[in-house]
């Protein structure tokens, strides 16, 4: 096992009385990727706030480099980069500004990474950020941690306002640079299609809870969809190896850890399989539904 | 890195920064043809009659230029931190958050002195041409309770724009309404003579308090 770069221990927030999740553990092994996922509101931008300092768990802790998140030294601070959600940055500033602005602050930069970058938007190196696309400004963002070389990525829903052109863009790169450099990220995003090509690990979150943790081919070689009918549909029990079981007129559709022998064991008892089920593997996305259900 | 720091607070405010001092100089301007206009009009004598016996005082127009250009000056620099909480990128540089914040407050108070000071240089070369020493001595010390307001007003601005709380905002402007009411109890000429040097410690005495604010969004205190 690796190093851990990051490691969040019993973390439990609250929202007033909404919680949020309790005791949330995770690490991040030096050189992985890990996809937190989860749908709208269950806590990924809460989880990256935490991560990077910005707010306070109710209780437990999160620790990057082995130094409390919520007070990290300014060595610590300089190997982290960081993409707020919605690419922000000082759109007061023009490309080459803003360059030579957080030059000063990386002893590593690597200006030929953002220009080269840069290159690709064609765009006046005098333009002012405040008037680019968001696609621009998401490429703006992305050079900029590229030439911070950054040991660690935190990069909170990248894809967010992103055209499938800009989407694919920032994956190819970030992915490429990622593996070529045995960079560690940390990335949340909610359109599941991109982080199926960049991830190694993924944390699925629902609301208040982790789904499941695995890296992404164990959990696509492992979790399945069986479909099938069957006579009594309602006595399968979703806590039970099976995840949201849906049954229309008899037909029947589950998804499960479970080899399709193993479901056929299960399910040999009581429910009345009335055919052969179907097994059919699943893309990342599919897998997510399956395990956090489409509301 | 400071530098670094330094360039963006001037990116921020360099238009305010120039628009302010214009302002300033036109706002001079205004007073100075109005003072000259009185001169030909009533008289020289007249004029020492109202400034020496009764007590008036001829640049009360200035009175809240200072606290206007302080509010705006603090808006121009930490609006554009607050929106999208983009504070967050400040607060990543590699930096300690006492120290960037420090540097963004500092850099306003000190951006602020510089327009004052030129301002008040300008306003009292003319006093100084026109008036005795003892009248331009008397006009600093009504001049200068309204100026430091002005950077009390931009210490008190900048702590309501960096609070990331909408109710404490409220209770931050009424306080910050309240203390400026001590730099305005009476436009008397040279009546803040002997509390000047007490009230010049009031922006420097609120600055530090944008940084509990700081402190306060850090640990993700929101409505």
């Amino acid at each position: 096992m690796q190093q851990a770069i990051v490691e969040c221990k019993n973390l439990t927030h609250y929202y007033g009385k909404r919680c949020i999740y309790e005791n949330l553990n995770f690490e991040i092994p030096k050189g992985r990727i890990l996809g937190l996922l989860g749908k709208n509101g269950t806590g990924k931008t809460t989880t990256i706030n935490i991560l990077n300092g910005y707010l306070q768990p109710r209780s437990g802790e999160c620790l990057m480099f082995g130094e409390s998140s919520a007070n990290l030294s300014p060595e610590t601070k300089q190997k982290v980069g960081l993409l707020i959600e919605g690419h922000v940055q000082y759109s007061f500033m023009n490309i080459s500004e803003i360059e030579k602005f957080y030059s000063a602050f990386y002893p590593k930069w690597r200006k030929d990474a953002y220009y080269e970058l840069m290159k690709l938007l064609k765009i006046d190196p005098k333009q002012k950020i405040s008037r680019m696309s968001c696609g621009q400004r998401s490429q703006v963002a992305l050079g900029l941690i590229l030439a911070q070389d950054p040991e660690l990525l935190i990069l909170d829903d990248f894809s967010m306002g992103l055209d499938p052109g800009y989407r694919m863009l920032f994956v190819d790169y970030l992915s490429e640079y990622a593996k070529a450099e045995n960079k560690t990220v940390f990335v949340t995003s909610h359109i599941i299609q991109d982080m199926e090509r960049l991830i190694d690990d993924c944390l699925i979150m629902d609301y208040g809870r982790i789904v499941m943790q695995k890296p992404v081919s164990e959990l696509l070689e492992s979790f399945k969809r069986y479909r099938f009918t069957c006579e009594k549909p309602e006595l399968l029990d979703n806590s039970n190896h099976i995840y949201n079981s849906v049954s229309i007129k008899g037909k029947t559709e589950l998804y499960s850890l479970l080899s399709k022998n193993e479901l056929e064991k299960l399910l040999s008892g009581n429910v009345k399989v009335t055919n052969s089920i179907q097994e059919e593997s699943l893309s990342l996305e599919e897998a997510f539904i399956g395990l956090t259900g489409k509301y | 890195m400071i530098r670094a720091l330094l360039f963006k607070e001037w990116k921020k405010t360099k238009w305010f920064a120039i628009g302010a001092f214009i302002a300033g100089v036109i706002l001079l301007t205004y007073l100075f043809l109005k003072l000259g206009r009185s001169f030909r009009m009533v008289g020289l004598e007249h004029l020492w009659d109202v400034i020496v016996n009764r007590d008036q005082f001829l640049f009360r127009d200035l009175k809240f230029f200072p606290p206007a250009v302080g509010f705006c000056l603090a808006l121009a620099q930490f609006v554009p931190e607050m929106v999208q909480k983009r504070i967050k990128l400040s607060l990543h540089l590699p930096l300690s958050n006492r120290k960037i914040v420090f540097t963004m407050l500092g850099f306003g108070m000190t951006l602020l002195m510089i327009i004052f000071a030129m301002h008040l240089l300008i306003l009292l070369t003319f006093s100084g041409i026109y008036f005795p020493v003892e009248i331009t001595a008397s006009m600093i010390y009504t001049l200068l309770p309204w100026y430091i307001a002005g950077l009390a007003a931009y210490a008190m601005m900048s702590w309501i724009c960096l609070e990331p709380s909408w109710k404490r905002r409220i209770f931050n402007t009424l306080i910050m309404f309240a203390s400026l009411q001590l730099f305005y109890l009476t436009d008397f000429p040279g009546a803040y003579s002997f509390v000047v040097v007490s009230v010049v410690i009031i922006p420097f005495y609120v600055l530090p308090f944008g940084y509990f604010s700081v402190q306060r969004f850090k640990v993700g205190i929101q409505d």
